[in-house]
């Protein structure tokens, strides 16, 4: 089913094009209540295509969660349309449904049911041929590295295996094309993140469409194609992790440790260094410089001075977490130095 | 747009076996206690109801408890539902509202069913009510359509519902006004004029009717009772079919 819209965005020379799974066109979302009204998405286009992973940033209240609903008709929009595989979600929910699953950002599966028997009726819901459903569950198990708790009920679980058994759930749909993750790896180790970013990383050859949440910046580095980046509402920023990286005025930082116990030498250096280098953000003990070019032999050169001086210092290109923080107005205290 | 009939049928056919087990994982104990629990009521009636009219506050209060019963169980798990978020799960899932609702409220019905016929048999056996054993298939297709005609009440105290506690509670207090206003301890007739219209607007009292007039061999009571029962069926089907706050505004 083609949306039958351009093709923008990812397109490039060594990836062919793919059609667009999910578009969102001047999408906005007004909360009324008695105690007041609330924008929580003020126009907001996106899209994203087969195979294609888009990581979606922002703060906390920022719209993110607001924005997932609407797309998996859980929330009827204030204005604007969304089509999922080119079928409008708000007009036709059953078919849209059909090829969408869900990770909600807080949800317990049921406590007195298996983990096993978690997959196995979803599946069947989601439109899983009953006569074939044994072995794709078992698959599905042993996919999400599920199949050593398959018979275990869901309240003797940890939290984190509890986040996993929703992931098989939202992946126990056999017409998937779009898979929303509204923060699928809060609460979850840092080695099951890993994991899970891996079967995430895995659906491209499916050419499964996904947009997840989350507030891990390195999730966003390592999985995404795209990230967008959400505040107040609003995208700020949209683009491959390259791109947004490039939206600030300095491609590298200077990261200097140790800032309490400098002696007066390495006082001295760093005043200077100050002075040609704006102060990105100073925390505790760490501070970080911007620096234009990372990669310069001044650059290095002023690398080389710190550790002479056994000042603890590292230099590279600025991270996906420098150009969010500056996008989103933490950085506006950067500005000011 | 809808999935076929079949395909429904199927997806409900689910939910319940799923619902099912979950339900009876969790209250094993609880559900076989409301299974016998009215067999006690028999203790009851033999000393406090005249003998004429034993077997119709027997139905009738067989019926409440199915009412109350289903009313409580689906308001509370939509509830549950939508504290624990997995309400939005069954919202992203490819059905109507109706196989959730359905399939919800479908689980304990088994259980409200086991209980009337085990009740009956008691009744009928150890106190000697005067009921016929040919009118049991009657009565239960009765207490189904009283099931159904009671499902939107659950459905739409749930879907209002802000969180357990207070669900739980409206489903109280409603439960108690049915209680109250279905005439299965007196005729509708017994009602002060005013309320005589108002109480054919509850379900439950045509329910009672029905059931009285199944017991009686009325046929056209009965008749019309049931019919009334499933405008109410089907009333609900509808509305819940168009989803009041499947989506949220
Ligand atoms: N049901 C609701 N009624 C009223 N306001 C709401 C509702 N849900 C969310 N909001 C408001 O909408 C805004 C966006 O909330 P949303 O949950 O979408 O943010 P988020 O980006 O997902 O945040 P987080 O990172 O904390 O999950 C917030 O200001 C929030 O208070
Ligand atoms: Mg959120």
């Amino acid at each position: 089913m083609a949306s039958g819209g351009p093709l923008r965005g990812t397109a490039t020379a060594d990836r062919p094009a793919e059609e667009t799974v999910l578009r969102v066109d001047g999408l906005s979302k007004t909360y009324r209540s008695r105690r007041g009204d609330r924008t929580a998405n003020a126009g907001i286009d996106l899209e994203v295509r087969a195979g294609e992973i888009l990581a979606l940033l922002g703060p906390n209240g920022a719209g993110k969660t607001t924005l997932l609903r609407q797309i998996a008709g859980q929330l009827l929009p204030s204005a604007g349309r969304i089509t999922i595989g080119g079928i409008d979600i708000v007009r036709h929910p059953i078919p849209a449904k059909e090829i969408l699953s869900v990770i909600p950002q807080e949800c317990e599966p049921k406590a007195n049911l298996t983990v096993e028997e978690h997959v196995r009726y979803f599946a069947l819901l989601k439109g899983a041929d009953p006569a074939g459903i044994r072995p794709y569950v078992d698959a599905l198990l042993t996919r999400t590295g599920l199949a050593a708790e398959r018979n275990r009920l869901v309240r003797e679980l940890s939290g984190g295996l509890r986040r996993r058994v929703l992931i098989a759930v939202a992946l126990a749909a056999p017409n998937l094309r779009l898979l929303l993750l509204d923060e699928p790896t809060t609460g979850v180790d840092p080695e099951a993140r890993r994991a899970v970013w891996q079967l995430v990383d895995a659906l491209r050859a499916e050419r499964i469409a996904v947009l997840l949440t989350t507030h891990y910046i390195e999730e966003a580095e390592y999985l995404a194609d795209r990230v967008a980046v959400i505040d107040h509402g609003r995208i700020v920023a949209e683009g491959s992790v390259d791109a947004i990286r490039q939206r600030l005025d300095h491609a590298g930082r200077l990261e200097v440790r140790g800032l309490d116990h400098l002696t007066p030498a390495g006082r001295a250096l760093l005043d200077e260094l100050e002075r040609r280098y704006p102060v990105g953000f100073r925390a505790g003990n760490t501070e970080r410089l911007r620096v234009a070019d990372p990669f310069s032999p001044a650059a290095s050169a002023d690398l080389a001075r710190l550790a002479a001086l056994g000042i603890v210092a590292s230099l590279g290109p600025v991270s996906l977490e420098d150009a969010y923080l500056a996008l989103v107005g933490n950085g506006r205290s950067e500005e000011g130095g | 747009m809808s999935p076929g009939v079949g395909r429904s049928v199927a997806q409900f056919a689910v939910v319940f076996r799923m619902l099912f087990k979950e339900t009876t994982r969790e209250l094993a104990i609880i559900l076989g206690f409301t299974i016998v629990f009215p067999v006690g009521l028999l203790f009851f009636l033999n000393h406090l109801v005249a003998p004429d009219l034993r077997s119709q506050v027997l139905v009738g209060t067989i019926m409440l408890e199915m009412a109350l019963l289903n009313i409580n169980a689906l308001a509370q798990s939509i509830g549950q539902d939508k504290q624990t978020r997995e309400f939005d799960l069954w919202v992203s899932l490819p059905i109507s509202p109706v196989v959730y609702v359905l399939g919800t409220a479908a689980v304990l019905l088994p259980f409200s069913i086991v209980s009337a016929l085990i009740t009956l048999a008691v009744a009928v056996g150890a106190f000697g009510l005067a009921i016929a054993w040919t009118t049991v298939p009657l009565l239960l297709l009765g207490l189904v359509l009283v099931w159904g005609s009671t499902m939107g009440i659950g459905y739409l105290i749930g879907v209002f519902g802000t969180s357990p506690r207070q669900i739980s509670a409206n489903a109280q207090i409603i439960g108690l006004i049915l209680t109250l206003f279905t005439p299965v301890f007196y005729p509708v007739s017994a009602l002060p004029a005013l309320l005589q219209p108002v109480a054919y607007l509850w379900p439950l009292t045509w329910g009672a009717q029905t059931l009285v007039a199944i017991l009686d061999g009325a046929t056209r009571t009965a008749l019309v009772g049931g019919i009334a029962l499933a405008v109410y069926v089907t009333i609900w089907l509808v509305v819940i079919a168009r989803g009041p706050r499947w989506r949220e505004a």
